[in-house]
């Protein structure tokens, strides 16, 4: 499935390919195969100019759907298309070898099973290839179930939930102990090491309670330490860290989970933030797929805020990119979590599936 | 807007109205230092110079966010200081292609300060003035070749 997004190689060229592609398209893309890979190899220099790449071949890209030829093309392609297509991914795995990758984790492909199954492969396979990987997740669906089951409301202002003394108790039940461990349980069992943790472990997060007081113990982040993170990262452990954080008096904080993925990135001087959600990424058009933005730097990003092109809940997203990339965090990515292996497309692919905005 | 802001910036030199000479002090965020240095020498500045330095910035008590963490008055931050001596002329494009290349628009994005010069040599021909501070294949050959 993947195989079919990719560029092909020389000779395999007209097996591998499925029908689909005529060989036209197989040359065009071959040819644009090699410059990308050079640009591939070094990091982004200049503010726009190795972007054409990516542009132009998610036009390619995004006409394919997939999901439902996942499964013939699979039987289609011979050993020898595989390995091919597999050796195929050695610049990118070259590129990110050693490096530290923070991964938001939350939205759809936290509630569907087989997405969240599929989220834990890529995560150990990227581990295995020596990325570090750290997760940060939320989870807001889970511990409104649970909000219900003790008969507390949820209430929200402003896309933050209003978090009093009971409901402050729930979220950090639910989130460092329920999600945080099932995270950890899925990832043991897919073959990774997976070690669970919340903000409070260590100091990774401390935060001071928002200055908007009716909103309850909702915490702004103040700082972070990553030297734990770090000392596990390097030990081939993932990471799984829940956006709980203590003040200083102790008090219990819930923080937005993109935030405090943002600002542990930006602690580790980590190489890419990656956001999963449930939208394909920015877009121009919010009904129109085809007008993703597949790469933007911060300046494209602050005029589409101020043309009012990023709207709504979006703009809580870039501008948590914007603050971790001002950190030195090299590109961030938004990404589609819903769509099946979106983390290895987006990483180990030119195409992508969500929108990279980078320094 | 922004941008438009920063690539219409004047700098005042009037206080110093014989000199030809002017260094432009840049002190930026280390890992943007290769922006502009990479824009810099896109537009035929090709003579510079970068140290490590550290520094602080707190306006109003709003400190700037470095690794995650919120610093105040007392911390200082590791910043890259670029230092590029041009003609009179050319002051005003050098600050703005520093400032727009080091721009996020967060606190810490840094300072540009400009310092007359009084004299340039050229240590290997002993060349000096305009003639040493000129560089071959630079913003004023660029300038003149046509189109």
């Amino acid at each position: 499935m993947q195989a079919n997004t990719r560029p092909c190689s020389g000779k395999a060229c007209h097996q591998s390919v499925p029908k689909a592609l005529s060989a036209n398209q197989c040359s065009s893309q071959h040819t644009l195969q090699s410059e990308q890979f050079s640009r591939a190899c070094r990091r982004p220099s200049v503010l726009r100019k190795a972007k054409q790449g990516r542009r132009q071949s998610v036009l390619q890209a995004s006409g394919a759907v997939l999901e439902d030829k996942g499964v013939d093309l699979r039987r289609e392609f011979s050993a020898f298309d595989r390995v091919s297509v597999l050796s195929e991914a050695l610049p990118y795995l070259q590129r990110f070898r050693g490096k530290t990758i923070v991964i938001k984790y939350g939205g759809a492909a936290m509630k569907d099973p087989t997405l969240k199954e599929g989220v834990v492969k890529d995560l150990v396979l990227l581990s295995c290839v020596g990325i570090n990987c750290v997760l940060v997740h939320g989870g807001g669906p889970e511990i409104n179930i649970w909000l219900n089951k003790l008969g507390i409301e949820a209430q929200f202002k402003n896309g933050l939930r209003v978090t009093d003394g009971p409901t402050m108790d729930v979220v950090e039940m639910v989130l460092g102990g329920r999600v945080n461990k099932s995270l950890v349980t899925l990832i043991q069992q897919a073959g990774g090491m997976a070690v669970g943790l919340c903000g409070k472990d260590s100091g990774i997060i401390r935060a001071r309670q928002m200055v908007e007081k009716e909103i309850g113990f909702v915490g702004d982040i103040t700082s972070v330490d990553a030297s734990l993170l770090k000392t596990l990262a390097e030990d081939g452990y993932t990471p799984v860290v829940a956006s709980v954080a203590a003040d200083h008096t102790g008090q219990a904080l819930n923080v937005n989970a993109d935030i405090a993925a943002g600002e542990i990135a930006a602690a580790l001087q980590a190489e890419q933030l990656i956001l999963m959600t449930d939208v394909p990424g920015v877009l121009r058009d919010k009904n129109d797929i085809s007008t993703k933005f597949v790469e933007l730097d911060i300046r494209e990003t602050r005029e589409l805020v101020d043309e009012g092109v990023i709207a709504g809940g979006m703009i809580p997203k870039v501008e948590c990119c914007i603050r971790c990339l001002a950190q030195g965090v090299n590109a961030t990515h938004i990404i589609d979590g819903r769509l099946p292996h979106s983390l290895l497309m987006e990483l180990l692919t030119d195409e992508g599936v969500g929108t990279m905005i980078t320094g | 807007a922004h941008y438009d802001f920063l690539e219409k910036i004047e700098c005042d030199l009037n206080p110093f109205p014989h000199c030809e000479f002017f260094r432009v002090e840049g002190i930026v965020r280390p890992w943007r230092i290769r922006f502009v240095v990479d824009q810099l020498s896109d537009n035929g500045i090709l003579g510079m110079t970068v140290t490590q330095v550290a520094g602080a910035g707190v306006q109003g008590g709003k400190g700037e966010r470095y690794g995650g963490t919120e610093h105040g008055m007392a911390s200082l931050i590791e910043k890259s200081k670029l230092e590029v001596v041009c003609l009179r002329s050319q002051v005003n494009i050098v600050v703005r292609i520093i400032a727009t290349a080091a721009h996020t628009g967060e606190i810490g994005d840094g300072k540009i300060f400009v310092v007359p010069i009084a004299e340039v040599v050229r240590i290997r021909t002993g060349e000096t003035g305009a003639v040493a501070e000129r560089m071959e294949g630079g913003m004023m050959d660029m300038k003149q070749e046509p189109g």
